[in-house]
């Protein structure tokens, strides 16, 4: 399979649709018009894949093997003591082209305009008009007459379009809109969007404009006005050969430039124009690397052959070992040839292209003694590969111990790879360091050197961090804030406090659900459709049987046959959201809990059920219910018996029913309802008792006022939550009041510069310890039939927009799925998703105006919200529009 | 006058070795002879100077390079250290838990190789005497803390040695056992409190030169403790190990302890108790107290002080108007109870600096910032501490004058406290005593070094940039502590942001009030481009 070129890989569009897929195997057809077409190696964007090479995959690219082993040696193959495909992956860059074309159609009467890609894709027009004496850059949409087969309409102002290709055998994708000239059409706005990868094409960072009327303003954007055909000239030329080809097709051919040219000459206000734009798109590009290794019948000496299909120059930089700790070392001469030493600390050695010139390789020749060899590799273009994070590794050996096994490193690499991993980085580092030290006097330092040593800091520190948590001292360590309760990935860790980390919440329920008296069944027909809206986390509401029918008013903590369905319905809810994914977070009102006796003087303070506690178990600083226990470490709730949590027999009480809820219900974790009520202290030892999957605690106070107008400064709100997260040592995340308070005022103003704060950091919980922070915008309190703190109507989607993208655990209220925000919410959650937007995600806020606000998340995902005017700026990365609505919106990097 | 200015002002730059990876920031504590001058009738000149070699950095560094010998001849007998302004690291408590394990090997390595990207100087390593002396007395046991060492070395890092003589709650380290095993029976070799309470975290003072561990005294044992560690350190000392920390009293602090368990965040402390009730104390209070012709004021502490949590209001001797703390009876309480602070400071400091006096080190001891109700005129939570500072009496000169005595340094922590940060209506305020006792020190030539609290507390980096680059600039900071939170993308990125700010802070001119340090650092941003990026 290796035998296939990158070049012709690149060529075939089945592959470049699915770059994952393993199609790359098969031959392609070997098709030659590319000429257009550059591959552009990304520097810093290549890696490897990280899994190792099934056997399966080997078989399947046994004629490659073949053409290895025959290029290797020509024995048989007993002599090889090793052989090994490492699957590397890379990203490239592949240019193509955007053409526009404007020409007359045949009739002579009406103009048409070709819009196409030279770039395999599900290519999709999304496009519009804007009419003569329309002001500003709003679309409309086209009329109907004007809209191509297959076109969907968007909203009220765009088509989406799909492009399709000529013929069968034609190379682009194009689509023709044919319009009237005589309409009030004043230009056709447009931009491309690849459907499968969701990445939006635009021109210079806005839709593509061609304008149909010569008054009209040249925004900057527009393409084709009156610039004639000037442009024709060379590389263009070639295009146009293509088209010429494709003409030859017998349907829809396109007309060449040579008739538009014609038409031109003809047309008075509306010139027909050819133009074509660059366009770059990211691929992953499947390459392997082969190795083999035998012995030298003659020598006694280790033959070591490396191969791979990676276009281009090819260094290996290697070295030996001679142990386990896999550190480098320079082994005695002989070297292939082209092989020099890099600064005393391996071996340089550029590949020799092979004969059929599509691949390189060397032969390198090893003492017996070897342990290993270890190399990485490094493109014409500065790129470094390596393997899984880490230096290739060849047993040697092992190798020479069991003769003829191939593939036996499957899991030997898999093995070592995780176990050096410190190593790994630490030699690189150790290189890096030497290297700088031995050219410190050469004054030829870069801001590069810089930015890599940052990123090598950063590595190691997420190294140490992830070891320090995961080690465990024999004393308890002293701050580790978090405990972690699965030790499945050491990449995500999850603790009671965020999850994985990549947790969105849904709370299942509002004010309203216990009507029925069949909601658990109600929800249970949702399972699937919340879970594939893109949710992890689904919050039901409280189980308990309660004095009022939402649960809030627990009476009989283990009586679960409430208004939303009796325990057994709550058993399979919980069951079937499970199958689809989700985990399940039970509403517990721990603060308070009403009594099924009165006392001697006729106060409800005694309770029954179970847990029959008497007036003990009730704090005593509230004079209605003559609480015979300590002060309330807490605020006061003062509908019910405040629970003293300070006496350990109701401690061990809870404790034990959290512990049933999860055994017996199959909860994962909890909403705790009202923790203002009680020091978080004992929130601390409930978590570690009930040791659930995620934890989230209601600390809802007031904001700060300050003569009826909200404070810009929220500190001291976020503070007080933030102490309540640490008084539970940061085993449960709080909902994010201050935020949602500050949106409130910053939507409903128009006054977006609250959104950050003097240090330029979101100016809620989740500016300060936004993995503990779990926003949101509406609950069943203050939104739902009750609406105590309602969000400002009709800017939710803002609201989402803000908290889908930002850093926090983000949680959704069920009224908004099940309303019109619906497909936009899921859209929000599935950008999230897609760009791997967590609760520690980095975010620098570009913008807090009065009108607008906008913020960029890990340098993968822009916003704005705000009626106020916002592009990302064009940098490294190229920005497309994943998602707009009203005041809103959503830019990914591509 | 001019080359002298130069030398005094330089002097930390000559040193620093403006070279690769060294992110420390150029400060020397030039304050002193500035101030000197200043007094002068030249000080106008001075200035100017100051300014037109600002803005001919390039000069200024040339010049002060040449005056480098000048100093080293000045400073030769004085100073045996490298001052200038270094960033320690803290090691994670427990690094070493059980003599020969060292904890978190692997974690521990890859962040000293960050940390030396990052420039920082070198890292603390607490070492216990209840994990080293841990089974029998005179039998340690070095292997687990030697790996540590030579782990740094190896990382090219410095390291600084805190001896810890006290036990830690979190994570638990008692005492040695042998110890505890003695404290059974003789619970009176720790501090007590009015209601009887032990404190386990340190033996008390009053015991330091009685033979109540196994006929040795305290002070004996401390003794055969270091000379043991540095016998089987001396390949690092000097070289690698560049300060020892001794051990003075609970957390290491010079102090009584006074507060039993640490204030909530967000909540107010309350004044703290006296602890002078074991049996011994109560012994020296009773002599003192028929030395000075008051035998009745010898029977036991002030009766009217509050417990430990309650406001200085809520009883009689801490009132700040007419409290009991200003009668004849409390200066007599009060200075007792300091002076014994002091005196049990000087026993371990002065053992300290004989056994480590020849060796290439600097001896620090560590005072409390003990910042709550600063603003009352009593000064409880000093008082209790066992600072005898008050609204009207410097309690800081005796100590400042004992630390000189030793040719010892202070290691203040709290460095990262602010008063905007402490809860409204504390009367706390920990700037303030800060200045205080860096201007008794600056009195006194006792240099300061600095510690934080908490890490990832809001604005405490920003408040630990501003004292390190302040007035009074820090010229050695240890930031506590390595550990999963320090790595945690919560705080790390923070801290990177520090390191790097601490580098380049002419970027916040606010942080700079005085102009000869502006003036240096111009040197150092004007000297080797090269130095950001290979350090940052």
């Amino acid at each position: 399979m290796a035998a296939v070129t990158v070049d012709s890989l690149l060529q075939n569009p089945t592959i470049l649709l699915r770059p994952k897929s393993k199609v790359l195997l098969k031959p392609s057809r070997s098709l030659d018009c590319s000429r257009n077409r550059k591959t552009l190696r990304s520097r810093s964007s290549c890696f490897c894949s990280f899994k190792p090479r099934r056997t399966s995959h080997v078989v399947r690219a046994s004629s490659s093997e073949t053409a290895l082993v025959d290029s290797f040696d020509t024995s048989s193959s007993d002599d090889v003591l090793y052989k090994e495909t490492f699957p590397v992956e890379r990203i490239e860059k592949v240019e193509g082209k955007i053409f526009i074309r404007l020409d007359q159609s045949k009739n002579q009467q009406d103009w048409q305009l070709t819009v196409g890609c030279s770039l395999p894709a599900k290519w999709i027009l999304h496009w519009g008009v804007s009419y003569v004496g329309d002001s500003g850059s709003e679309w409309d949409q086209p009329p109907k007459n004007m809209r191509p087969p297959g076109s969907i309409p968007i909203r009220d102002y765009a088509i989406d379009t799909p492009l399709k290709k000529p013929s069968k055998g034609d190379m682009f994708h194009e689509v023709k809109i044919d319009f009237n000239p005589s309409s009030e059409i004043a230009a056709i706005h447009f931009v491309l969007k690849d459907d499968e990868t969701g990445a939006w094409y635009q021109h210079r960072g806005r839709d593509f404009k061609v304008p149909l009327v010569d008054y009209l303003e040249d925004d900057g954007n527009t393409v084709g006005a009156k610039r004639g055909f000037g442009v024709w000239s060379g590389a263009l030329q070639q295009f146009s050969n293509v088209l010429h080809k494709a003409e030859a097709s017998p349907a829809g051919s396109p007309n060449n430039n040579n008739e538009s040219k014609d038409s031109k000459n003809k047309n008075r206000p509306l010139e027909g124009f050819y133009e074509e734009q660059s366009i770059v798109k990211e691929l992953s590009v499947g390459n392997l690397v082969n190795v083999a290794v035998r012995k030298s019948p003659e020598t006694e000496k280790l033959v070591l052959y490396l191969e791979t299909d990676i276009p281009g120059d090819v260094v290996v930089h290697w070295g030996v070992c001679r142990d386990d700790a896999k550190r480098w070392e320079i082994p005695a001469a002989p070297y292939p040839p082209e092989t020099t030493l890099f600064k005393n600390k391996a071996l340089r050695t550029l590949l020799q292209p092979k004969a059929t010139g599509d691949r390189s390789g060397a032969l390198f020749t090893l003492n017996e003694e070897v342990f290993g060899f270890v190399f990485v590799l490094k493109l014409d273009d500065n790129t470094w590969l390596k393997f899984k994070e880490n230096d290739f590794y060849v047993p040697l050996s092992g190798a020479s111990s069991v003769p003829g096994q191939h593939g036996q490193s499957d899991s030997t690499s898999e093995e070592i790879s995780s176990k050096s991993y410190t190593d790994g980085i630490i030699n690189e580092i150790r290189n890096l360091v030497s290297g700088l030290s031995a050219e410190k006097s050469q004054k030829t330092k870069t801001k590069e050197a810089q930015e890599s040593i940052l990123q090598e800091i950063e590595q190691l520190a997420a190294e140490a961090y992830s070891i320090f948590r995961s080690s465990i001292a024999t004393y308890p360590e002293e701050d580790v804030l978090e405990t972690d309760t699965s030790t499945t990935e050491p990449a995500v860790k999850i603790s009671s406090g965020t999850g994985t980390g990549f947790e969105i919440l849904c709370q299942g329920f509002n004010w309203e659900s216990h009507k029925s008296g069949r909601w658990y069944m109600e929800l249970k027909e949702k399972a699937s459709e919340i879970s594939s809206l893109g949710f992890t986390v689904i919050w039901l509401p409280p189980p308990t049987e309660s004095v009022s029918p939402e649960g809030y008013m627990p009476k009989d903590l283990y009586n679960l046959n409430s208004r939303y369905g009796t325990i057994d319905e709550l058993k399979e809810l919980v069951k079937s959201l499970h199958e689809v994914g989700l985990k399940v977070l039970g509403d517990v009102v721990l603060n308070h809990r009403c009594a099924h006796f009165k006392n001697q003087n006729g106060i409800w303070n005694i309770f029954g059920g179970r847990l029959n506690w008497d007036d003990r178990a009730v704090v005593c600083d509230d004079p209605h219910f003559q609480g015979r226990g300590n002060k309330s470490s807490g605020d006061s709730f003062h509908a019910a018996p405040n629970i003293d949590h300070s006496q350990e027999f109701v401690r061990n009480d809870i404790k034990e029913w959290l512990g049933w809820l999860r055994h017996e219900i199959g909860y994962d974790g909890w909403r705790l309802d009202f923790v203002r009520g009680f020091w978080g202290g004992y929130v601390k030892d409930y978590l570690d008792a009930s040791e659930p999957y995620f934890a989230v605690g209601e600390y809802w106070d007031s904001l700060s006022y300050t003569y009826g107008e909200m404070d810009h400064n929220q500190d001291a709100h976020r503070q007080r939550i933030i102490d309540w997260i640490n008084a539970t040592n940061g085993t449960a995340g709080a909902f994010d009041v201050t935020t949602k308070g500050i949106l409130h005022s910053a939507l409903e103003r128009c006054e977006y510069w609250r959104l950050s704060d003097q240090k330029g950091k979101p100016p809620g919980v989740v500016g300060w310890w936004p993995s503990r922070a779990v926003t949101f915008i509406e609950n069943h309190d203050t939104g739902s039939t009750q609406g105590h703190w309602r969000f400002p109507g009709g800017k939710e989607m803002q609201g989402y927009a803000y908290i889908l993208t930002h850093p926090g655990t983000p949680a959704v209220f069920y009224d908004h799925i099940s309303s019109h925000y619906r497909s936009e919410i899921a859209a929000l959650i599935s950008i999230r998703n897609r760009n791997q937007i967590h609760c520690r995600s980095t975010i620098k806020i570009v913008k807090a105006e009065r009108d607008v606000y906008a913020a960029i998340m890990d340098e993968k995902v822009a916003m704005k919200i705000g009626p106020g005017y916002y592009e990302p700026p064009s940098g490294p990365q190229r920005w497309s529009v994943a998602l707009e609505g009203k005041d809103y919106k959503v830019w990914e990097a591509s | 006058m001019e080359v002298s200015v130069m030398s005094s002002s330089q002097a930390k730059i000559c040193k620093t070795e403006l070279g690769l990876r060294d992110l420390r920031s150029c400060f020397g504590r030039n304050n002193d002879q500035n101030k000197i001058f200043s007094r002068r009738p030249n000080t106008v000149s001075f200035d100017s100077q100051i300014s037109r070699l600002r803005k001919a950095g390039l000069r200024f560094t040339v010049k002060a390079v040449d005056s480098e010998p000048i100093l080293e001849a000045k400073s030769s007998t004085s100073s045996k250290s490298l001052d200038r302004s270094r960033l320690f690291v803290g090691l994670p408590l427990d690094v070493v838990s059980d003599g020969t394990t060292f904890n978190h090997a692997r974690a521990i390595s890859a962040g000293l190789k960050a940390l030396k990207l990052l420039g920082v100087e070198g890292v603390e390593l607490p070492v216990w005497w209840g994990v080293v002396e841990n089974e029998e007395m005179g039998k340690y046991n070095w292997s687990g803390y030697l790996a540590v060492a030579e782990m740094v070395q190896k990382a090219g890092l410095k390291l600084h040695v805190s001896l810890c003589f006290h036990a830690s709650s979190e994570p638990k380290i008692q005492l040695p056992k042998w110890v505890m095993k003695i404290a059974e029976s003789q619970s009176s070799i720790f501090f007590t409190d009015r209601s009887g309470q032990h404190y386990q975290g340190c033996l008390s003072l009053a015991v330091d030169n009685l033979a109540v561990l196994d006929g040795k005294t305290p002070i004996q044992v401390y003794q055969d403790f270091c000379e043991s560690f540095k016998a089987e350190f001396s390949p690092f000392i000097g070289s690698t190990i560049k300060g020892i920390s001794m051990g003075l009293g609970p957390d290491g602090e010079l102090r009584y302890p006074s507060h039993h368990k640490p204030a909530r965040s967000g909540t107010i402390a309350g004044v703290g108790e006296f602890q002078c009730y074991d049996t011994n104390m109560l012994n020296l209070l009773k002599q003192h107290a028929e030395a000075n012709g008051n035998p009745l004021w010898g029977l036991g502490g002030p009766h009217d002080a509050p417990t430990y949590d309650q406001p200085p209001i809520s009883n009689n001797f801490f009132k700040d108007h007419g409290g009991s703390w200003e009668s004849s009876y409390g200066n007599f309480f009060l200075s007792w109870y300091s002076s014994q602070l002091v005196s049990h400071g000087n026993r371990l400091l002065s053992l300290a600096s004989s056994i480590f006096g020849d060796s290439k080190v600097d001896v620090y001891g560590k005072v409390p910032l003990m910042h709550s109700w600063y603003k009352t005129r009593a000064h409880p939570s000093e008082l209790t501490a066992g600072f005898y500072n008050t609204a009207s009496r410097d309690g800081y000169e005796a100590v400042a004058e004992m630390f000189a005595r030793n040719s010892c340094k202070i290691i203040l922590p709290g460095m990262d406290l602010s008063d905007e940060q402490q809860p409204h209506n504390s009367l706390s305020s920990p700037e303030s005593l800060l200045a205080q006792i860096q201007t008794t020190c600056n009195k006194h030539e006792v240099e300061i070094a600095g510690q934080n609290l908490a890490s990832g507390a809001p604005g405490g980096l920003e408040q630990i940039k501003k004292n390190m680059l302040g007035e009074n600039p820090i010229d050695l900071f240890t930031y506590q502590r390595m550990g999963a939170h320090f790595f945690s993308p919560e705080h790390f990125p923070w801290f990177t942001e520090f390191v790097r700010s601490l580098n380049q802070p002419e970027l916040h001119p606010d942080d700079l009030p005085s102009e000869e340090v502006q003036a240096i650092e111009s040197v150092q941003t004007s000297s080797d481009p090269n130095i950001h990026l290979q350090t940052a």
